[in-house]
């Protein structure tokens, strides 16, 4: 039984290793929440991006709780760099997803950036935000065939209805 | 019960001392291919060099005394054979299969990725939305309390619009663009 970890081996890490240690991989997350909740869609590597979106819901959640919730406070308190997001963020966001049980935000990967380094950017957005939409929710075309045989089904009920 | 182990070493050294002579004369078709053994005399002694009786000849530079061969190629190698290491499939670049037409402008785009010319359309509206916001903010750290909605030309808030934040936007509103 190996008790020890062995060199190179990441087997059930989750959390990703950003920026140039554990206090700067928080800081550059901070730095990254409070723009979320500034401009409620950021453009950003997509590691970043998917790193940050727990964060931010979590601190959604804390806020739901209320801004009379010490712990919430406190956590808006350090997340938030800048203080006026913290009126923003209790009394803007935790209304608009108190009807929401989870996922606040929309994760939509980009082409690659075009810079030497070719990175892979992503778009993480809060929903519900005011900003022209970034995808456009298709409905399947009427000319498939399962569609029309279901056209020709419903004109035959209201059909038998009317007659 | 008696049982009279016989050592196998002997035996072992002898085959292998007739394998070795065998590859050193040629003699072993099967490993070579019919050709010389690719190795040449090695020399990795350190301290007095034993020099073996063929090679002590007076036409050869003094070596140092504790030298060590290196590896390095003994034939040239084929064209043929260099084309088969270097397009080899592992080192040829993957076709994609996931490349679709965007149903809105007709780009190509990667299946799980947006299209780069309609989120180049959203991302410059979005830029002029955000400075009109700055505009009426006035400020920077000035973020509202209430929610945020924008307006086009010729558009009045409706009743949800009651208690937000109005951005009016000096154009007709974008077809891609719905308002509810």
């Amino acid at each position: 039984m190996r008790l020890s970890v062995a060199a190179a081996i990441s087997h059930g890490r989750v959390y990703r290793r950003l920026g140039l240690s554990p206090r700067s991989r928080l800081d550059l997350l901070r730095n990254l929440v409070t723009a979320l909740v500034r401009h409620e869609r950021i453009e950003t590597p997509w590691a970043r991006a998917d790193e940050m979106r727990g964060y931010a819901e979590r601190l959604i959640d804390y806020a739901k709780r209320g801004d009379k919730d010490e712990r919430a406070m406190r956590m808006a308190d350090f997340w938030l760099t800048e203080k006026d997001l913290i009126h923003k963020l209790f009394k803007v966001l935790a209304p608009r997803f108190q009807p929401h049980a989870g996922s606040y935000t929309r994760l939509l990967q980009i082409p690659n950036r075009d810079g030497l380094d070719r990175a892979k950017m992503a778009v993480i957005e809060l929903k519900g935000n005011p900003l022209p939409p970034l995808v456009r929710p298709r409905r399947d075309s009427d000319r498939t065939l399962l569609n029309q045989l279901l056209k020709g089904y419903r004109q035959d009920a209201q059909r038998a209805r009317g007659t | 019960v008696l049982v009279l182990v016989r050592s196998p070493l002997p035996r072992l050294r002898a085959l292998l001392h007739r394998c070795w002579g065998r590859l050193e004369r040629g003699l072993w078709p099967a490993v070579f291919g019919g050709q010389s053994p690719p190795w040449g005399p090695a020399l990795a002694v350190q301290g007095p060099a034993l020099v073996p009786q063929g090679i002590s000849v007076a036409g050869t530079p003094s070596l140092p005394e504790s030298v060590v061969w290196m590896a390095a190629p003994k034939q040239r190698r084929t064209i043929e054979v260099n084309r088969c290491r270097r397009r080899n499939h592992s080192k040829l670049v993957e076709i994609k299969r996931n490349i679709d037409v965007c149903p809105e402008c007709g780009n190509l785009k990667q299946k799980h990725v947006l299209c780069g010319h309609c989120y180049a359309k959203v991302k410059e509206e979005t830029r002029l939305i955000r400075m009109e916001i700055y505009k009426k903010e006035g400020g920077p750290f000035n973020a509202p309390t209430v929610e945020t909605v924008v307006l086009y030309e010729g558009e009045k808030p409706t009743e949800k619009d009651e208690g937000r934040r109005i951005i009016e936007r000096a154009r007709k509103r974008p077809s891609w663009f719905v308002q509810n």
